[in-house]
């Protein structure tokens, strides 16, 4: 039996395709790139070695500092957001509408499949001050507190695009995150309700703990995706004002392709590449541990 | 609003009649509350996401001074006004672009998904040396920034001479979509028991046709999950079609969707939505058509480690 | 079961309709791509996606006047996005794979390192050789050279003067005179604002409307030399006159100049702000003509524009007549495809590009263009001051490398709300001038 499933031509076959193109196409390229951080350039003026000074620059540029924290910023706020927005949305679909939220799933589904450019400019125009005033400071001054000009500074800016990520993800991780509630068994929330938990305490003591596996996975899916960001705010803000909505992302495609720096830009992405991996593995080596708890 | 406590759509046994729950005794004036509170929520929710929309198909029937001029959420001056339309399809090309992006989504996700379910269950169900570190090495390549292989790609396609085609696009998109597919493909095996493999093997199946009879029913509506991911992912990608697209018969639609831009920046605001719409509601047609089996593979197949 | 199997079907037919599709669309790429490059014998023109004018202006020429080079070196156009334009052109340099000609890129640096690489025609020699040295304007030349250290290695598909455009209706009302110095610009915003007319429409969301004030004036203060000195490293611009600069443009926006929230304003937002009678001044370049020239978008009216030089500073090196000018993206030629046809394509070109877009694209190019064409009169107004002119001056950004363009563009919109101190501003840009 064990042979059976060790046999070496068959692993060969299935995971051969995968292992030829992932290699070729990314883990070449991948390593081709990193050699690039020993050199400066571009493919115009050609390459020159410049030993570590790539890193040395890496350590002091305040700009790596800036597009570091405005990314970690970002991905820690945006994944606190979309999951627990999504949870919420998630929560509402089975314990409140239950079998009617089939329509309301699909509707707050739906702005995921949107383009990006088209959403960046929806958002541009929701929040905007002048000429015009956009639907979100009439609303403020509605309230009696007072228009903002969102785009002038990077800390408003920064919210815009958290609520852009927002809307544009919740759906998804609603349904992601529904799946993990449906699949909590009838019986345990009914001896729960027996035992006269109901409401939030429900929620809190025997819901939420069962769907921490699906949780994390999810917290996994979003956290790459938010330290990866880069048409979002390309699109919305372009980094600005001055650089401070820059993500390390569109930090480095600066460098490389607009300032011709390739030597750099490799040596920002790697410290990007760095920073996914070990969030990640974090992440990833808890989620496990904690599965094979539950 | 039926105060049946069941969970609504559990894929495999939603039409299994639920038990009553005991909340039926509840008082009248307490439910009625309940369901006032229920709907404004549920209609919250529904503007938030709803009312953009609307927005972007009423900015597709208003001209640029219209769109200018008037106020942000002012209703279109004439609702038969299909100026932005045509303009979209003619000079905007969108119809070739839409083509190019389906030429370019579909054969990738279909790699993608076939390569990738193939690795994760010989990562996950064979047994032999160094499985793991595959798997990591794998994993890795969710961490790397797209923008990092660009450079080494365009040189390498450049050289084959794939400059000039999709094959660039295919041929990458099939490749950034591999990890996070072997990666959660490899878990959704994982969470299969492998006494069904063992099973399997005793009855002397070999090991292809075990993958192919046994291995892919398992986790059917787990693919469906993957490829709708990745599908998202492909479809809006802005950065690998903006590098390997080098004329405008080969644009996809993100790319095409500049195209309603100025050397200086200025904007068609009205041509520009009017092709978001038409990208929109094509989409929306294939998701409707698709949906019931979208929410149930999402639901059956999450990832749960 | 029934129901699920029918799906996979129509799915299974679905991907292999799909990969038949695929599998026709990408040989007939491939086709395409090797009757572009391998034979070498096509002119291939790499175009910025934006702009039409140049591609419509050469697919005009190919059908009439330069009919003999077209059927040695048909014309073939390719299109990049502005986004991802330089970055193509360096992956293209880096592959020697650049098209017969080409847009140059959104900055001037750019292709001064594919020159550097010597994969570029030199154009001023071809046009000798072809004895047609004067097809390029002085002015337009005198830009060349000031742009690209003293060499002519583009061809100037537009000229473009820049200058302060004003609403005449708006002056008149309110008792004013185009301004002639900063004093009177100065004077004019105030009572602009007092009137509660933006007094200047500004794309503050693009940048470099704003940082063009910040150039003109360096011009006006310092001389015509003012920006070449610190690209030379003689001057920075943390020098206490460079930063005065930028402290004036910065006091324009707290008198409130731009209005509110100037850095949420577009480009075609500021237009249709000026043309729609909105803002009293409007600082762009003589491209906005098309726009100036259609009444769907101009509901002032052309005759209600007018135009004068920036405005002189008191006591200043420099003067209004030094027009600000550019050559928008010029086009350049790949030394690898100069073959006959290329060279045929360059001699005609040289007799027919500005009249065919002045004409018919209404766009003014560097070329001479004797024509008897009916222009409009906003039109005739700029050539005369173009024919005028006898030194030219470039804009803030022209000399500095793509960092420093990126620093001043994106940060000019907190130097004018005050956010940013003008000695913050121009140590930013200086910092990345390196």
């Amino acid at each position: 039996m064990r042979h059976v499933l060790g046999d070496r031509r068959a692993i060969a076959l299935l995971l051969g395709p995968a292992l030829v193109v992932y290699t070729l196409v990314m883990l070449v390229p991948v390593v081709w790139s990193l050699g690039y951080t020993f050199f400066e350039g571009n493919t115009i003026t050609g390459f020159e070695p410049v030993g570590l000074d790539n890193f040395a620059r890496l350590a002091a540029d305040p700009a790596v500092r800036e597009a570091l924290w405005f990314t970690a910023r970002f991905a820690v706020v945006l994944t606190i957001v979309q999951v627990v927005v999504g949870y919420l949305l998630a929560l509402l679909y089975v314990f409140v509408l239950r079998r009617a939220s089939g329509v309301v799933r699909t509707l707050v589904f739906f702005p995921v499949v949107l383009p990006t450019v088209a959403v960046a400019l929806l958002f541009q125009q929701l929040f905007e001050s002048a000429p015009r005033t956009g639907p979100v400071n009439a609303l403020l001054e509605a309230v009696g507190i007072g228009g903002v000009d969102w785009f002038a500074s990077g800390s408003t800016a920064f919210w815009v695009i958290i609520a852009m990520e927002t809307w544009r993800s919740m759906g998804f991780y609603a349904v992601l995150l529904y799946a993990g509630l449906v699949d909590i068994p009838e019986e345990t929330l009914e001896s729960a309700r027996l035992d006269g938990a109901s409401g939030p305490r429900l929620v809190r003591h025997i819901v939420l703990p069962l769907s921490l596996p699906v949780l994390l996975s999810s917290v996994i899916f979003s956290i790459n995706g938010t330290l990866k960001v880069f048409d979002s705010v390309l699109a919305l803000t372009n980094g600005g004002p001055g650089s401070q909505t820059t993500p390390l992302t569109l930090y480095m495609y600066q460098t490389s392709f607009t300032y011709g720096e390739y030597g750099f830009g490799s040596s920002i992405a790697l410290l990007l590449t760095m920073l996914c991996l070990v969030v990640t593995l974090f992440i990833f080596r808890s989620s496990r541990r904690d599965l094979t708890k539950a | 609003m039926s105060s049946t406590l069941s969970q609504p759509l559990a894929p495999a046994t939603a039409a299994a009649p639920r038990s009553r729950p005991p909340a039926r005794r509840r008082r009248p004036a307490r439910a009625v509350w309940r369901s006032v509170w229920t709907g404004a929520l549920t209609a919250l929710v529904l503007v938030v996401v709803v009312y953009p929309l609307v927005w972007l198909v009423l900015g597709s029937l208003k001209t640029q001074p219209e769109f200018l001029n008037n106020p942000t959420f002012a209703l279109p001056e004439s609702w038969t006004n299909l100026d932005n339309y045509v303009t979209a399809v003619t000079d905007g090309n969108l119809g070739t672009y839409a083509r190019n992006s389906v030429i370019a989504v579909l054969p990738s996700l279909a790699l993608t998904i076939l390569f990738g379910v193939a690795a994760g269950f010989a990562l996950e169900v064979m047994v032999w040396k160094g499985r793991a570190t595959t798997l990591l090495l794998f994993l890795a390549g969710i961490m790397v920034p797209g923008q990092m292989i660009l450079l080494p790609l365009f040189t390498m396609y450049f050289e084959v001479g794939l400059t000039g085609s999709l094959w660039p696009l295919i041929i990458t998109y099939t490749a950034i979509g591999l990890p996070l597919t072997v990666f959660m493909m490899a878990t959704f095996f994982r969470g299969v028991p492998r006494e069904i493999f063992e099973a399997a093997t005793l009855d002397g199946a070999n090991v292809l046709r075990m993958f192919l009879a046994v291995g892919l029913p398992l986790v059917r509506n787990a693919i469906f999950t993957v490829a709708l991911v990745q599908f998202f992912f492909i479809w809006n990608d802005l950065l690998i079609a903006l590098t390997f697209t080098n004329r405008d018969e080969l644009r996809t639609i993100q790319v095409g969707l500049l195209n309603f831009r100025g050397q200086f920046g200025q904007v068609d605001y009205g041509p520009t939505f009017a092709a978001v719409c038409l990208n929109v509601f094509g989409t929306l047609a294939i998701y409707l058509f698709l949906n019931q089996r979208v929410m149930k593979g999402l639901t059956a197949g999450s990832v749960k480690g | 079961m029934n129901p699920a199997m029918q799906r996979r079907a129509t799915m299974v037919a679905a991907s292999v309709a799909a990969l038949a599709l695929t599998v026709t669309a990408c040989s007939s790429g491939n086709d395409s791509s090797d009757g572009g490059s391998a034979s070498s014998e096509s002119f291939e023109y790499l175009s910025l996606a934006e702009n039409t004018a140049v591609k419509d202006t050469l697919t005009a020429l190919s059908k009439d006047l330069c009919r003999a080079p077209q059927s040695e070196a048909p014309l073939e156009v390719t299109t990049q996005p502005q986004a991802s334009f330089d970055q193509q052109l360096q992956l293209l340099a880096g592959q020697g794979a650049l098209p017969s000609v080409f847009a140059t890129g959104n900055s001037p640096e750019v292709i001064k390192d594919v020159h550097g690489s010597g994969q570029l025609v030199d154009i001023d020699a071809e046009l000798e050789k072809l004895g047609k040295s004067d097809a390029i304007i002085p002015a337009a030349r005198s830009t060349i050279e000031a742009l690209y250290d003293g060499e002519v290695y583009v061809l100037p598909t537009e000229f473009n003067v820049e200058g302060l455009w004003y609403n005449k209706a708006l002056f008149e009302e309110n008792g004013i005179d185009a301004p002639t110095t900063w004093d009177e610009l100065d004077a004019a915003t105030a009572t602009l604002a007092k009137a509660g007319v933006t007094p200047m429409a500004a794309a503050g969301k693009d940048g470099w409307p704003l940082t063009r004030l910040v150039g003109n004036y360096l011009y006006r203060s310092l001389g015509p030399d003012a920006l070449q000195k610190v690209a030379d490293g003689e001057a920075k611009l943390t020098d206490p006159e460079y930063v005065e600069a930028a402290a004036q443009v910065a006091a324009l926006g707290k008198a409130g100049a731009f209005g509110d929230s100037v850095g949420s304003i577009d480009y075609t937002t500021a237009m249709n702000q000026f043309l729609t009678g909105k803002a009293g001044m409007y600082y762009m370049g003589s491209w906005a003509l098309a726009n100036f020239n259609d009444p769907s978008q101009n509901t002032v009216g052309a005759e209600n524009i007018g135009f004068v030089p920036f405005p002189a500073v008191e006591g200043g090196a420099g003067d209004s007549t030094q027009l600000a000018a550019n050559i928008g993206v010029p086009l350049a030629m790949s030394q690898d495809r100069f073959d006959d046809g290329a060279k045929a394509w360059l001699d005609c070109m040289a007799d027919g590009f500005g009249p065919q877009s002045l004409t018919a694209q209404g766009v003014v190019t560097g070329f001479a263009a004797e024509t008897d064409a009916d222009l409009p009169p906003l039109t005739t107004t700029v050539l005369d001051q173009i024919d005028a002119a006898d030194q030219t001056v470039l804009w803030f950004e022209a000399l500095f490398n793509p960092k420093a363009t990126t620093t001043a563009t994106s940060n000019a919109q907190l130097l004018v709300t005050g956010r940013m101190s003008p000695e913050d501003f121009m140590a930013a840009v200086q910092a990345d001038l390196g």
